[in-house]
């Protein structure tokens, strides 16, 4: 059964085990606050947050918006620094680079930029001969299914499309960590579970680190290994809980599954509550039936 | 097909000059056939070409300082934010101020020859190209600036691979409102300091009624300001071709 290691006071929770027990990514009681405008009082936008993923494995991040998802991944790739606490990976401080790619909640393709050209930016800062680096650049563009595609600026194509190339551009370094921030949301409902299939598929062949974004329970039953799940203002760790489901789980129709049906009630449920419980939520206090 | 519309257009106001003329008779608007025949005199004589070419000499000078000043200051400004914050205030001041004020000090420093008339256009085409190239660095997508600090990029590669690229749109748009505003100035400069050039056959012409080759005049002044904004236009599509061309 899922595992609550701890409750919603936030103190340490780790996730561990799965196929690789060596750490990827380490929060140790982690906090960030940030000001709404220059001098205004900081507000806390995740509190006292500890978590452990382990390497090789794919953890979804699941949570109500504005509890501080995006904040997590950015603190990860070293983007933003940590008001207290620290953060590992591999050991490491965290150090934005080849080493780490991200995935974005908007897919920033440089727009005057061709498909190619766009991951190709994500090479920069490798050492590659201009022969090494074109091969690259086709390979992950053949990766994610796009090479027809490869000389097409970015206002040409559609969403899912641009979408593959944020994700090939965040794969061609081949990076030990992928951090995606709700990639598949602003994608159509088809699109999104081709994506996810073909996301599943890259990752069983690259073995990174994942630390997946996302606001479906569905989304993150079907990805995950554990699933963390955070509460809102401020953002901190309420459950995790491990996905106890066969892998690869795009081959068959995993919804169906017994056991997913459990851990979607439960995650479901759990956010609902979240949700409620949460002042400046507009369903703040209003007591729905479970269904 | 707009290449058919817009020839349309030409006949109408050709028409419309001609009613003019007829109207108002030739004295004070000539007839197109009037002007038409003062063209062909003018390129005759060879006077219409030099002032053709002084006047050119003049405004494409004075041009090009200013998109050579313009251009690397707005980028400095933008770059350097304490710098672009304590020049701005300025920048806006002097492109607030009526050029033409500062003529009289001009000509006080640099007489009354090309040089002057250069400063004019350099001084008027000047400020449309900084503000606007100093936007263009300020309207940098700061999603696609972490975007490239997360792919291990310092601050001079966000710089030259994200913001510069960025604000090209802007600048060039600067450099267009910068000719328009060049062009002006060259007139004006004509008309205030030494009489030469276009300007200078506007002031003759003009002010002893010849008025077939006063409009020959203006409308060779208008047939730069065509070429030259359309020559910028073709430069703003090649520059952003990787825009939906609908
Ligand atoms: N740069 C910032 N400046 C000010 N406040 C910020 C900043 N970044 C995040 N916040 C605040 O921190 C909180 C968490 O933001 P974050 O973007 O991490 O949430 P999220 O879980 O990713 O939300 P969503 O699901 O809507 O993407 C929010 O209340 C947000 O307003
Ligand atoms: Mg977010």
């Amino acid at each position: 059964m899922h595992r609550s290691d701890d409750g919603p006071d936030g103190r340490p929770v780790s996730v561990t085990g799965g196929r690789n027990p060596e750490a990827g990514i380490v929060f140790d009681a982690v906090g960030k606050s940030f000001a709404a405008t220059r001098g205004a009082t900081p507000i806390s936008a995740i509190k006292d947050v500890s978590l452990t993923i382990g390497a090789e494995q794919f953890v979804a991040v699941l949570g109500p918006s504005g509890c501080g998802k995006t904040t997590l991944l950015r603190l990860a790739d070293g983007l933003i620094q940590p008001d207290a606490g620290s953060i590992r990976i591999f050991g490491n401080p965290p150090q934005p680079g080849p080493d780490i790619g991200f995935v974005f909640q908007s897919f920033r393709l440089i727009p005057w930029a061709t498909v190619a050209q766009n991951v190709e930016f994500g090479l920069m800062d490798l050492d590659l001969t201009k022969a090494e680096r074109a091969d690259r650049v086709a390979q992950n563009i053949d990766l994610v299914g796009l090479s027809r595609a490869a000389d097409a600026y970015p206002a040409t194509l559609s969403g899912g499309m641009r979408q593959r190339v944020a994700l090939a551009r965040a794969l061609a370094p081949d990076p030990r960590v992928l951090l995606m921030d709700e990639p598949f949301a602003s994608i159509d409902a088809q699109t999104r579970e081709l994506m996810q299939g073909e996301l599943m598929r890259i990752w069983a062949q690259r073995k990174s680190t994942v630390m997946f974004v996302t606001h479906s329970v569905d989304e993150a039953i079907l990805l995950a290994d554990q699933i963390v799940l955070l509460a809102p203002r401020p953002g901190r760790v309420v459950e995790v809980v491990n996905v106890d489901l066969e892998r690869p789980r795009w081959t068959f129709d995993a919804r169906a599954e017994p056991r997913f049906m459990e851990l979607r009630r439960h995650l479901a449920e759990q956010m609902r509550k979240l949700v409620l419980a949460d002042p400046s939520s507009e369903f703040f206090g209003r007591d729905f039936v479970p269904h | 097909m707009i290449l058919v519309f817009r020839l349309g257009f030409l006949a109408f106001l050709l028409l419309l000059w001609a009613l003019a003329a007829q109207q108002m008779g030739g004295n004070v608007v000539p007839s197109p056939k009037a002007t038409y025949l003062a063209a062909g005199r003018m390129l005759g004589e060879g006077r219409l070409i030099r002032a053709l070419g002084d006047s050119l000499t003049v405004f494409l000078s004075g041009y090009a300082l200013a998109i050579a000043v313009g251009v690397p200051m707005g980028i400095l400004m933008g770059g350097f934010r304490v710098l672009g914050k304590t020049l701005e205030v300025y920048v806006y001041a002097l492109a607030a101020t009526p050029r033409v004020a500062f003529i009289p000090l001009i000509i006080v420093m640099l007489g009354l020859g090309v040089e002057a008339k250069m400063f004019i256009v350099f001084l008027g085409a000047l400020m449309p190209v900084l503000i606007n190239t100093y936007a263009g660095v300020l309207a940098a997508d700061d999603e696609l600036i972490e975007m490239a600090q997360s792919v291990g990029a310092g601050r001079m590669r966000v710089f030259r691979r994200i913001v510069l690229p960025g604000a090209v749109p802007f600048v060039i748009v600067g450099m267009r409102l910068g000719a328009t505003i060049g062009l002006i100035n060259t007139v004006v400069a004509e008309l205030y300091t030494s009489v030469k050039g276009l300007g200078g056959l506007l002031a003759i012409y003009g002010n002893t009624f010849r008025m077939a080759e006063y409009f020959v005049v203006v409308l060779m002044l208008s047939l730069i300001g065509v070429v030259v904004t359309e020559s910028l236009r073709y430069l703003e599509q090649r520059a952003s071709r990787w825009r939906i061309v609908k």
